[in-house]
């Protein structure tokens, strides 16, 4: 007489329900997951209102999420070569959220994706124009008259010239991170990018804007076994939820990068890299000169020990170029990316960030 | 010893061989990179990629020419224009928007310029003052 096997008696059940199986079987599913981009992580979620718009540029209000904030509100000021949704990756891991949730009043500078016809579009433009104009409509609708600055990157350098060259500038407080002000410290950026090989005007006047491509492979070749160590780390965790959900995320952003304008590129070659003109005090944006021993609202600078892309040797001078009585230097281990939105951030950043400011912020 | 322990032990040790390959690797070229040559190298390519791009750039301009379609320069104009148009429209939208307020008739937006939450929040360390 034939016997009927239930599933539970099959005798592959017993070799599926082993631990090393599901492991394996759970590796290849995420493993096709991330191959085929299925579930593609959401970011920049949280909840938000343009405020102001011109050109490809944003403003956002993010709606605030407790009955009462603080009084000076925030303004996230991002960079000009990545999006801007690494300070909001996902819930439960965007720094946007935790302020909120912090009880600030937060607001951002999307400077959006560069299109063919703002080649044309310097310094001039961000620093004189753009940033006063977004500051003026926080201002308006908090009606308050100060505002705090937080700028990423590129964004903390623009934030400083602003404050260097307006320093009637409503803002009471600077926090800066992974900001670049030593350009001699650009190591190898530096090197490749040295007037006795680099035909700039040439590649700006062909290109218009630098196309994303081009800055991606410059900082991939920073460090050019980065990325298949990367997938090694990947492939050993596929079992892990948690580390698939943040390399994807982590994969998303530093992939999707967008042009640089051209001429403000020129600018940064020319008077940054080249001259260094930051650090000696000669910059000079559109007849008006950079002066940062100007400014003097208190300032928190972040930076970490192992940054690639602003290297440590050239943003630690940062607080030395101010002329704020109130700095604090805050040195971290991670990189440039884990400082604001990796373990580092949520763990140690993100919280001494919003004490400093809840502090000067009433 | 356990299996599980000793699983665990060349796990460890495939990545820490894995972490310091990547960091030889990333010096090794690095080394390279940061030499005279590799910037001359560099800068050699990027001459050619700029180059290159602006032949075509040229020969398509002159093709589409020919054939009476407009270049990726009148479509740029195009869009210069379009932004002007956009940005006076925006103007116009504001001083719109601000005739509204002010008689009292709430706009589309309204929401996020009337979003008031109360500003007298404090640090968790300094009490709130009495009122």
């Amino acid at each position: 007489m034939a016997t009927v096997r239930t599933p539970e008696t099959s005798p592959f059940a017993e070799v599926f329900e082993t631990e090393v199986v599901r492991r394996n079987l759970d590796r290849v599913r995420r493993g096709m997951d991330v191959i085929l981009d299925r579930e593609s992580p959401v970011v920049g979620a949280t909840p938000k209102d343009i405020l102001y718009a011109k050109g490809t540029q944003r403003l956002y209000r993010y709606r605030p999420v407790t009955d009462e904030v603080y009084r000076i509100p925030v303004v996230l000021v991002m960079s000009l070569i990545s999006k801007p949704y690494i300070l909001d990756l996902s819930p439960g891991q965007s720094l946007v959220e935790y302020l909120l949730r912090e009880g600030f009043d937060v607001f951002m500078v999307d400077w959006g994706v560069p299109r063919p016809e703002d080649s044309h579009l310097g310094l001039e433009y961000y620093v004189l124009d753009a940033l006063p104009r977004n500051v003026e409509e926080v201002q308006k609708v908090t009606g308050e008259r100060e505002i705090n600055i937080l700028g990423y990157c590129m964004g903390g350098l623009l934030g400083l010239m602003y404050n260097g060259i307006f320093h009637d500038a409503p803002v009471a407080n600077m926090v800066c991170a992974a900001t670049p002000v030593d350009f001699d410290g650009m190591g190898l950026f530096r090197r490749w990018s040295d007037r006795r090989w680099f035909d700039l005007d040439r590649l700006v006047d062909s290109l218009g804007n630098i196309p994303p491509d081009l800055i991606f492979r410059s900082f991939e070749m920073l460090r050019p076994a980065q990325r298949w160590a990367e997938y090694a780390r990947l492939l050993d965790n596929l079992h892990n939820d948690l580390y698939v959900k943040h390399w994807r995320l982590f994969n998303k952003w530093v992939y999707d990068q967008i042009p640089f304008p051209g001429q403000a590129y020129r600018q940064l070659i020319k008077e940054l890299m080249w001259e260094n003109k930051l650090m000696k005090g000669q910059l000079n944006i559109g007849g008006r000169m950079v002066d940062t021993k100007g400014i003097t609202c208190p300032l928190l600078h972040i930076m970490a020990e192992y940054d690639h892309i602003a290297p440590f040797a050239s943003t630690q001078p940062l607080s030395t170029l101010v002329g704020s009585e109130e700095k604090e230097d805050m040195i971290l281990k991670g990189g440039h990316v884990s400082l604001i939105a990796g373990r580092n951030a949520w763990s140690r950043v993100w919280p001494q960030l919003s004490q400093w400011l809840g502090e000067r912020s009433v | 010893m356990p299996d599980n322990d000793n699983r665990a032990d060349v796990g460890q040790l495939w990545r820490s061989w894995l972490t310091e390959t990547e960091r030889q690797w990333n010096t090794f070229f690095n080394d390279i990179m940061g030499t005279d040559s590799f910037g001359r190298f560099v800068g050699g390519y990027i001459e050619t990629y700029s180059q290159f791009q602006r032949l075509i750039s040229q020969n398509m301009q002159r093709s589409l020419s020919t054939f009476n379609l407009p270049t990726r320069s009148d479509i740029v104009d195009l869009s210069e224009r379009l932004s002007t148009v956009e940005e006076r429209l925006a103007s116009i939208e504001s001083a719109l928007k601000t005739l509204a307020e002010a008689v009292g008739h709430p706009t589309q937006t309204a929401s996020v310029t009337q979003l008031r939450p109360r500003r007298t929040r404090r640090p968790r360390s300094q009490p709130a003052q009495a009122q």
